[in-house]
């Protein structure tokens, strides 16, 4: 879990490994069809070492199942690029403005701290009176 | 056992050999370099790296600059530019605003896609319109929000997704124009990252903002916090304050009565210990 635009570019990534395993998919499981008469499917004898087929077929019904899986998953992965895009942090900013923002946060983390030290140092102060007071009650 | 010790000493790579120049005496003679730099120049700066050094003592300070600005860390290759000082209003003098002011600034520069030979395919971003822009307009362009640039970015997403659809019709119609249809992808792909890489710096200032404002937030209650547990305190005093006094003022009384020691001792013992519980529960109610 990177920053957004880490996020964005490793969403770019998958979405290329996706493109990639789409193709993988159409190339390796879909099944064979005679595109005339005397087209004839070859199919390697059983017997013996038969070199392992070019294709690994599905069922019709599966092979669809899974071309319409992998596209939904494509345009999927593409609605959450464009989405973690829209998320950008400081789309609406420019430069000007961003430098104007820092400044002020400066000057603002200053005020702050200065409050701080002078808060502490009213504790400090209280401290010791409560201090004082404590001690003085085993006193008399 | 020879070998355990080879393979023990071997774990790390060696230092730089030149780690054994920085002996006390060394040092001691760069220091004197300097001293006497300083008082041959007294109205410049005494600059990092010293002209003229002998070279027994070079390797005691700072290489210089890479003259071509091209450098190599952890075996990859940097570009950058040796720039001017800046001008006051760019972001890094905020952060670093000591380090303009004499420092050559080495600017580590992000290869241009047409330097890596990919075809630009966006031109919105505006650090990229149009390097021959007038100087007056430069200023004009760090106005701009980023809203383009993300349209920008969506519109090659999509175009990224057609070209995917496209790449698997031509597939297959003619699986030989396949390749021209993966080149296309990949120079959409490579203008995506670069695209976004490019957001980096701005992306760096939003979140330096944002870690500002956290901590900026995390002071303001503290101090809040701080100032309530005083006000506490100080109830607590108080509430103590009003009580001991009556009782003082009787035992003063009591004293002052001057009856039977005896009884006087007896008095003020019953005294303290009223006194005492009254505290405590002074104390208890405060605390509550």
């Amino acid at each position: 879990m990177g920053d957004r635009l880490t996020q964005v570019q490793d969403a770019v990534d998958q979405l290329a490994q996706q493109f990639v395993a789409a193709l993988y998919f159409v190339q390796r499981r879909h099944d064979l069809e005679t595109l005339g008469p005397k087209d004839k499917i070859f199919t390697p004898k059983q017997d013996g070492q038969a070199p392992p087929s070019e294709v690994d077929s599905l069922p019709v019904d599966d092979f669809r199942a899974g071309l319409t899986e992998l596209s939904r998953d494509l345009i999927t992965k593409e609605q959450q690029i464009e989405y973690l895009i829209s998320m950008l942090p400081g789309l609406q900013n420019s430069e000007q403005d961003q430098e104007r923002a820092i400044k002020e946060l400066e000057e603002d983390l200053k005020a702050a701290e200065s409050q701080r030290r002078e808060a502490l140092k009213e504790r400090d102060q209280i401290l010791a009176e409560l201090d004082q007071v404590i001690r003085s009650i085993r006193r008399p | 056992m020879a070998d355990q010790e080879q393979s023990t000493s071997s774990t790390f790579p060696n230092p730089p050999p030149f780690w054994q120049d920085f002996t006390p005496d060394n040092l001691n003679r760069i220091e004197q370099l300097r001293k006497s730099f300083a008082e041959a120049n007294p109205t410049r700066d005494v600059p990092t790296r010293l002209p003229d050094i002998p070279e027994s003592l070079i390797n005691l300070q700072p290489p210089a600059e890479p003259k071509d600005g091209r450098f190599r860390i952890f075996g990859e290759h940097f570009t950058v530019r040796i720039s001017p000082p800046k001008d006051p209003m760019s972001s890094s003098s905020l952060i670093y605003p000591r380090a303009n002011q004499k420092v050559q600034q080495l600017e580590n520069k992000l290869v241009t896609l047409e330097e890596g030979g990919i075809t630009n395919l966006a031109r919105t971003h505006p650090s990229r319109q149009g390097d021959n822009a007038t100087p007056s307009s430069s200023l004009n362009r760090r106005d701009v929000p980023h809203t383009d640039h993300a349209l920008e970015l969506k519109r090659l997403v999509k175009s990224l997704l057609l070209n995917f659809l496209e790449l698997a019709g031509t597939l297959s119609i003619n699986p030989n124009d396949g390749p021209a249809k993966v080149a296309d992808l990949e120079i959409l792909l490579f203008n995506i990252h670069h695209a976004l890489n490019e957001y980096r710096p701005h992306q760096a200032r939003e979140s330096a903002a944002e870690l500002m404002q956290e901590h900026l937030d995390r002071t303001r209650r503290e101090t809040t916090a701080i100032r309530s547990q005083v006000e506490k305190a100080r109830r607590v005093l108080e509430g103590l304050g009003s009580l001991t006094i009556p009782a003082e003022a009787e035992r003063g009384a009591a004293a002052a009565a001057g009856e039977d020691a005896a009884q006087v001792a007896e008095e003020l013992r019953a005294l303290d210990r009223r006194r005492d519980a009254e505290l405590w529960a002074a104390t208890d109610a405060a605390f509550a």
